[in-house]
């Protein structure tokens, strides 16, 4: 199908299977690997557009569910789109709401036809379609839209995996069908299957065949085992075309974005930094700092040693404390920290991939955030074990 | 070292028979760039020393060139006894001491230290009387007592520009039995008589200390003398202790004033004392005040401080602002006319104008602060023959018109895609960025921008309403514009207090949903338990995490509505 997209892969490690790119979009570059804000109502928790284009953001995601109960269809195309509606001049991109159908209604049934839900207005049953997501993401006029797909929880098992994941497919083919402006607006599908490896295989095929500009692996980071999710990432990014971007939804660990680019996925999305940013967390290379904390009262240091956020060059944690979680001050500060943070890591990573010093980069950023090897998660071992960056014993032999 | 300079402009052309007029409030020193605040201007409000919603970058965005911190929002409870503790991360020599203003990143303002909350909510939730020997601080771990001696040493800490001398407001409140909300008092003629007494008695003594010498002396030995008679009854009880056995020496009472001794040497003339005026609603005692307090020449300029004049006040809301402006018009009369006079509690624009043709200086900014917590936009203008930006517009409460603000919260502005006013230079409105219909969306949908947006609107066009008052002032039209602004503005409708209906619908949907989150998220937080412990899995975290998010994907876990619960706490105050 069209493509309003570019992907420019600039290197590649030679060692894992990360690789640095540029993606092109109608609203600028994007330099991958990427994590994107989530703003989830058309704003990102309080930071201003400008604040955030100052902290290197290029492309943030809003939530089609979200924009399209409020502001609203009708809104959103008299305005014309959601760059306009929220001062936003840079990339965005959309889901395709079905999560939110299914995770925020409790009567929500799937059929063949789409997502039935109540109305949380009126009560009134109503029904969101392939057709209907795309109308409503191409009013909002993401750069990105995600095609609708049937949800199941990454914990299910059974026949209805299989079920979901061909209807993703079917859905699929109607969002193609649907989708009004494949010129400026790039549709990526999304891989379904659950934890087994036949149907994901499955999935990656037929989905491949659409040849949609870009492809997430979806239905993961639902509490499923570690060690099951770092090896269904894996296994996509192996059958997934190399030459497309590749987005994991919903990863925004810092430990998890690392072992992801080395599994080589190239864009990421969280609501987490944000979100634990408007309960007093603050997101360091050594861990998080819960600046609640009463032991924070006489710490007068910035929240990160060298971070260029206008949090660290302004105030203390000592002063931090004192307004986390009760001036609306505290949580814009934490959250701009937080982005900004997330933000380095990407392009620390970046570099490293660049400049091929990606796996050393892996042991430096470990050893920082637990210290100890005893520490590491075994799933991290195993996964980056997978792509040849051995954690326990890979520092010496490089040293 | 820092000099404080107050110039006043010659107006004299503009040939104006009102008291109105401009200067320029100024701070030199010698590594620094001279900041100024021009007037009539303000000091901006601030809550915990932060100016409420703004980030420091977009504070900067504003022009106004100072800002108020209230002591009692700001002061820990260890505090001054842990000021050892306070250095400076960004110094460029390790170990130097912080100033107040390193440690609310405001040294590029002129920073007033004040106690009290200059616009604080009915009603007030203090319930003690200041003494002989301390005020009483409302801060946000409750009552504290600050004795002078502790306000002494927190001066020499905090090192501001610009500090209120210690003084006695009568800001009390009661509680019966049959209500047991706390209500204002009248206070009394002897305590508004007290109230004089003691606070010029404590500018003396700040004054005192000021200069190097020791203002303390008195208070000291009426302390010795209750010490030994403290002492003196012990012995007595010890001795009939000791029959029983061995007693426990009590420790020397010398140590903490030897102290107290050491700090005396050390003259702080760097740092501008400003006094309050009192006398609440005596007119005698606020002549006897001013008089009085003008006299102490080190004073370079007054604080009338109306907040305590509320339990006098007639319940009219027509009748209220006069009868304030009159208390002040009392004070201003007896003050020196070269030193600058600052207001708080008369923050509408045509209070302002009234309280600016009598010849105070200065205010704060905490009136654009609560028509952004109300989600309103201003749009009043000063010096234009018509409400142009928009017609009478009926806000929610039926009987009030207005056409000096819109409330965002109404349904109207939903459609609405134009700023909230043309020509607007604000982050909001210029180039139509960010328009009504946005700002309406993000009230309904509980997002923090809003009130970004809106804080940035209003204090904009507070600043821009002072900078044409002033060039008023100079080019003599003042008296003929402020008319003006009152016929096509009137005055400012009631604050009732009462939420939006919009507000109230939303805020009761989310209600539910926010303790959800709160609780789950109480979870993440244990299981983080701060920095994360070497040795400590991170899964752990994540395990917490996603049983926050119920098995959601994070990134499309629901958002709405969380940071409410920090916001709420805020707006509970």
């Amino acid at each position: 199908m069209k493509s309003a997209l570019k992907w420019d892969i600039l290197a590649k490690c030679s060692t894992t299977k990360a690789r640095a790119a540029v993606l092109t979009l109608p609203h600028g570059p994007v330099n991958a690997p990427v994590f994107m804000p989530v703003g989830t109502q058309g704003t990102l928790k309080g930071i201003t557009p400008d604040q955030i284009e100052g902290l290197g953001c290029q492309i943030m995601l809003n939530n089609t569910y979200h924009l399209g109960l409020r502001p609203g269809q009708e809104l959103l195309d008299a305005c014309g789109g959601a760059h306009t509606f929220q001062g936003w001049n840079r990339n965005l991109l959309t889901d395709s709401g079905g999560f939110q159908m299914v995770s925020l209604l409790k009567l929500a049934e799937i059929t063949e036809q789409g997502v039935q839900f109540e109305s949380p207005h009126d009560g009134s049953l109503m029904l969101l379609t392939p057709e209907h997501s795309m109308s409503l993401q191409n009013s909002i006029g993401a750069d990105i839209m995600m095609q609708l797909d049937d949800v199941v929880s990454s914990l299910t098992t059974g026949p209805r995996v299989e079920e979901a994941m061909w209807r993703s497919i079917r859905w699929l083919d109607r969002c193609i069908k649907a989708h009004k402006k494949p010129e400026t607006q790039n549709l990526f599908a999304i891989i379904q299957g659950g934890l087994d490896p036949v149907l994901r295989k499955k999935c990656i095929e037929e989905m491949v065949k659409r040849d949609t500009p870009g492809y997430a692996i979806g239905g993961l980071s639902g509490g499923e085992e570690k060690d099951k999710f770092w090896r269904v990432v894996s296994q996509c990014t192996d059958l997934m075309p190399r030459e497309k971007p590749i987005y994991c939804m919903g990863v925004g660990y810092a430990e998890d974005l690392v072992v992801c680019v080395a599994l080589g996925v190239d864009m990421f999305d969280c609501v987490f930094p944000t979100r634990t940013a408007r309960f007093g967390n603050a997101l360091t290379s050594t861990g998080t700092l819960s600046l609640r904390q009463a032991k924070f009262k006489d710490d007068f240091r910035p929240i990160e040693e060298g971070c260029d956020c206008i949090a660290c060059k302004s105030y203390t944690r000592a002063y931090l404390y004192t307004i986390v979680t009760k001036e609306t001050v505290g949580c814009h500060l934490i959250s701009i920290h937080n982005t900004a943070y997330q933000l380095r890591l990407m392009r620390q990573i970046r570099e490293s991939i660049i400049e091929d010093r990606f796996p050393q980069y892996i042991h430096k950023f470990f050893k920082d955030l637990f210290v100890e090897k005893s520490a590491y998660p075994e799933w991290v071992v195993n996964a980056l074990k997978s792509v040849n960056v051995d954690l326990i014993e890979g520092d010496k032999q490089q040293a | 070292m820092s000099s404080f300079s107050f110039k006043l402009q010659d107006n004299s052309a503009a040939k104006s028979h009102l008291h109105a007029r401009t200067g320029t409030l100024a701070i030199a020193s010698a590594h620094q760039e001279k900041r100024q605040i021009d007037t009539p201007g303000c000091f901006m409000y601030s809550i915990k020393g932060s100016v409420p919603h703004l980030t420091p970058d977009n504070l900067r965005q504003q022009t106004f060139g100072g800002v108020n911190v209230a002591m009692e929002q700001i002061l820990q409870t260890d505090q001054p006894q842990s000021f050892s503790k306070w250095t400076n991360p960004f110094a460029p020599e390790s170990q130097k001491l912080m100033s107040v203003a390193d440690y609310l990143h405001l040294q590029d303002l002129i920073l007033l230290c004040d106690f009290h909350d200059s616009a604080p909510l009915e009603p007030f939730s203090k319930r003690a009387s200041n003494t002989d020997y301390h005020v009483v601080l409302s801060t946000p771990k409750g009552i504290r007592q600050l004795t002078l001696e502790d306000y002494l040493k927190i001066v020499r800490h905090y090192r501001p520009d610009i500090v209120a001398a210690l003084t006695d407001s009568i800001l009390e409140t009661t509680q019966t039995a049959g209500n047991p909300t706390p209500h204002k008092k009248v206070p009394s003629q002897k305590r508004v008589r007290k109230s004089v007494d003691r606070s010029l008695k404590w500018l003396d003594q700040v004054l005192e200390e000021r200069q190097g010498r020791d203002g303390m002396a008195e208070d000291r030995k009426k302390e010795q003398e209750k010490r030994t008679k403290r002492e003196k009854k012990q012995k007595a009880r010890d001795a009939k202790n000791a029959v029983d056995g061995d007693t426990e020496m009590t420790p020397a009472a010398n140590e903490d004033q030897e102290e107290g001794n050491a700090f005396v040497s050390q003259p702080w003339t760097d740092i501008t004392v400003f006094a309050h005026v009192q006398g609440a609603h005596m007119k005698e005692e606020r002549i006897r005040s001013a008089q009085e307090t003008a006299r102490r020449d080190q004073v370079q300029g007054f604080i009338i401080d109306t907040n305590d004049l509320w339990a006098t006040l007639s319940k009219e809301h027509e009748k209220r602002s006069g009868e304030i402006l009159a208390h002040v018009q009392t004070s201003l009369t007896h003050l020196p006319s070269e030193k600058p006079k600052m207001v708080y509690g008369v923050r509408t624009p045509e209070d302002v104008l009234k309280a600016v043709a009598m010849g105070v200086d200065l205010f704060d900014t905490s009136y654009p602060y609560q028509l952004t917590e109300d989600g309103k936009a201003s749009l009043y203008e000063y010096g234009v023959e018509a409400a142009a930006a928009a017609p009478s517009i009926p806000t929610t409460n039926k009987s009030v018109v207005t056409n000096r603000w819109i409330n965002l919260w109404d349904e109207e502005h939903a459609d609405q895609f134009k700023p909230i006013m043309e020509g607007c230079e604000c982050y909001a409105c210029k180039g139509n960025r960010h328009t009504r219909a946005y700002i309406n969306h993000l009230l309904k949908t509980h997002e923090m921008l809003a009130t970004v947006l809106l804080m940035g609107h209003n204090m904009h066009q507070y600043s821009l309403f002072f900078s044409k008052v002033r060039e008023s002032i100079q080019d003599g039209t003042f008296e003929a514009k402020a008319t003006l602004f009152s016929e096509v503005f009137g005055i400012e409708p009631e604050s009732t207090g009462e939420k939006h209906e919009a507000q109230i619908a939303v805020e009761a949907a989310l209600q539910k949903r926010n303790q959800r989150l709160e609780t789950a998220e109480e979870g993440v937080v244990e299981a983080i338990g701060g920095a994360v412990p070497a040795g400590q899995p991170v899964s752990k975290m994540e395990d917490a995490e996603q049983q926050a998010s119920k098995k959601k994907r994070p990134s499309q876990e629901v958002e709405e509505g969380v940071d409410i619960a920090a916001k709420e706490k805020a707006l509970k105050k």
